[in-house]
């Protein structure tokens, strides 16, 4: 018993031990890109060839793709960099890019590169801090209905009809639609919610900043999502890659959604007989999606990021960025009338891109994820316990005035 | 004689029961990976596997490095495992058999950095990390799994460790050993079952741990499988098949391991329970 005792001991320690000298060593100068877009299967694929495409071009710097999940993307960056490293590119959610600003996180990118000689689209003003650039708009796209036309042939104009074919379309394990409705999908629930917020003529605050959390529009907002969630049309509980993936199995009739999930339905399953349409509200404003490149103030490579950055934003490799990501990247692009039939919903996006608006608290963009907690929390109360939703967004208002901006 | 052995037999259906009810979801994960696409979202689930997609196995090997973040789990698993146990047996014996002041509050020290979350801890061991090169390394990762291992597997050691009779370590020391001879010859094999449950211990912690996983560790070729596993959780869609196929993948060894050592588990988890 002894002796098989020092033998499984004496096997585990050589086990054990044999990491101590299989550490990697760095052969290239490599500097590090996180992003939760890597980790797509198809899209991220799509993303990190473009990234090999660079990586081909240069003898001497290698960048290196580092998938991170979306849902701990910014907790494990921001970790990172308190710790005093973390990756030297990052593509950050615009709620995270604006509450990295203030902490210093963030190098200023005036000196890499000059804005005249790129033509960004419009949301790339919001990569700009009192006046100093923050960041660079990597990918942008704005939210439309999606529709699958052999469920549902013509699309619903106005809420009304929407709930009504919602409804109609819930049997056989088939769902009228599709949203996310739970504090798992925190980032997803606040884009869910704020087109519907938009959508009902609602704003987070007015144009001098003031909060504006209880406002008749917003509560319409809330309300109706609340509607659509009472009205039992919706796969509860399904996060949105199983909804989507239900979209394309065509078990979902609508969902409304960004662009990049317009993509990867035209990807996934190009036989899925889909189409685009403005989302059924009142208003037409609907949510915007951006993302922005961002160099860590931790970076040892400066000069290497910069690099890269001017590579990324050169035409032709925007135009590759543009076909990998399946929505609107940095700059301005022209299609081609084939390119543009072959994705008809692109241009339904565009349009939407007009009324588009960041899902942020403008006047109070850093303090965004605090408002978002405090406001999505008493949203569920009106979801899972029935408060009224007045009531609910009048605590909202109050808690955030007490606790995020006192 | 006939009541016993219906007795018996309704013994061994609530056995079979709790079984399938813990095997369930593993047998569902593996029915899940070979269910095709277009049965995924049927009203009626599936509920025995399509053997005809057996294939996703052999394209997950091929498309994913399954392996090598199967080989760093394995590589963070044993090396926190042989670690936490050399570290951990010298205390559990200095806190079982030496009477010293702050005694007491030493225990209680080693209890309270249990009291700590990991996510509280990371962003300064990230930092010394740094400083002593630790990061994006799996040595890096032993260390920082061990630090959180150590003190559990310290106070089960201890408690068998106070079940072994003194007169054991006095005949000893009449015969002329040393601490450490007593220590290495005699107290190390009397609590060998509860060293193999302490390696259980260890051996979990290390191969499910995530948060130190994915922070202190970014290349993609010393990935863990916990955080291979959760890298398919996408911005806009999730693999279903190929995370329920990697799911089974990632446990299986964890079971293989719990198969292989279980016997000594039970035996080494109560060791210490009852004195003298």
């Amino acid at each position: 018993m002894r002796r098989t005792v020092n033998r499984l001991m004496a096997a585990a320690i050589a086990v054990g031990l044999a990491p101590w000298w299989a550490a990697p060593a760095f052969a290239k100068d490599k500097i590090t890109f996180a992003a939760a877009v890597f980790a797509e299967a198809g899209r991220g694929d799509r993303v990190k060839a473009w990234i090999e495409s660079y990586n081909q071009s240069q003898t001497g710097v290698e960048v290196e793709p580092i998938a991170i999940p979306f849902s701990s993307l910014a907790n494990t960056v921001f970790t990172q960099m308190g710790g005093g490293g973390g990756p030297d590119l990052i593509r950050l959610d615009q709620t995270d890019f604006f509450a990295a600003i203030p902490s210093g996180r963030l190098l200023p990118l005036g000196d890499v590169i000059n804005d005249k000689d790129y033509p960004f689209l419009g949301p790339d003003r919001f990569m700009k801090v009192k006046d100093v650039r923050y960041g660079l708009l990597f990918d942008t796209t704005g939210y439309a209905l999606l529709y699958n036309k052999d469920i549902l042939p013509q699309p619903p104009k106005d809420f009304e009809s929407f709930l009504a074919a919602a409804r109609e379309k819930t049997r056989d394990g088939t769902f009228g639609y599709a949203y996310r409705a739970t504090m798992a999908e925190r980032a997803g629930f606040w884009q869910d919610l704020c087109n519907y917020v938009f959508g009902f003529g609602g704003r987070w605050s007015d144009k001098d900043g003031n909060l504006t959390l209880n406002s008749p529009d917003v509560i319409k907002g809330v309300a109706a999502y609340k509607k659509v969630y009472d009205a039992g049309v919706t796969p509860k509980g399904a996060d949105a890659a199983t909804y989507r993936r239900m979209f394309w199995e065509g078990k979902i009739a609508m969902n409304v959604d960004n662009g990049g999930v317009a993509a990867i339905f035209n990807r996934n399953a190009p036989q899925l007989p889909f189409a685009a349409a403005p989302s059924p509200f009142p208003d037409k404003a609907q949510g915007l999606i951006m993302t922005a490149l961002v160099v860590n103030a931790n970076t040892k490579h400066k000069d290497a990021a910069g690099a890269f950055i001017k590579w990324a934003y050169a035409p032709e490799n925007q135009k590759t960025l543009q076909a990998a990501m399946g929505t609107s990247v940095g700059t301005r692009l022209d299609m081609s009338p084939e390119e543009q039939a072959k994705q008809p919903w692109l241009r339904v996006y565009e349009e939407q891109m007009q009324n588009a608006l960041p899902q942020l608290v403008m006047g109070h963009e850093d303090k965004t994820p605090e408002i978002q907690q405090i406001v999505l929390e008493q949203v569920l109360k009106v979801l899972l316990e029935n408060a009224d939703p007045k009531d609910a967004m009048d605590r909202a208002q109050s808690l955030v005035e007490r606790r995020v901006l006192r | 004689m006939r009541t016993s052995r219906q007795l018996e037999h309704m013994r061994v259906l609530a056995v079979l029961l709790m079984l399938g009810f813990a095997a369930f979801p593993i047998y569902w994960m593996f029915v899940t990976s070979m269910t095709p696409s277009s049965e995924l979202f049927a009203s009626s689930p599936r509920l025995l596997p399509a053997w005809s997609q057996l294939s996703i196995y052999a394209e997950i090997f091929n498309t994913i490095p399954v392996a090598t973040w199967l080989k760093n789990s394995f590589l963070v698993a044993a090396g926190t495992t042989v670690l936490s146990i050399l570290l951990a047996v010298f205390p559990a014996y200095a806190l079982s058999r030496f009477r010293f002041a702050g005694l007491a509050v030493l225990g209680f020290a080693l209890f309270a950095t249990q009291m700590l979350p990991e996510a509280m801890l990371v962003v300064p061991l990230y930092s010394i990390f740094g400083d002593l090169n630790l990061l994006n390394t799996i040595p890096g990762l032993v260390l920082a799994n061990t630090a959180f291992v150590v003190p559990v597997i310290t106070w089960i050691i201890k408690g068998a460790i106070d079940s072994i009779p003194f007169e054991i370590e006095e005949a000893a020391r009449v015969d002329g050993c040393s601490r450490l001879d007593i220590v290495l010859g005699i107290v190390i094999p009397l609590v060998a079952p509860t060293l193999a449950a302490a390696a259980v211990i260890s051996f979990f912690h290390g191969w499910n741990e995530y948060v130190f996983a994915q922070t202190l560790v970014s290349s993609e070729n010393l990935r863990t499988a916990s955080v291979g596993l959760a890298s398919f959780v996408g911005e806009l869609s999730t693999p279903i098949h190929s995370v329920m196929a990697v799911g089974v993948i990632y446990t299986l060894p964890a079971i293989i391991f719990y198969l292989f050592a279980q016997r000594y588990v039970v035996a080494g988890m109560t060791a210490g329970s009852v004195k003298g």
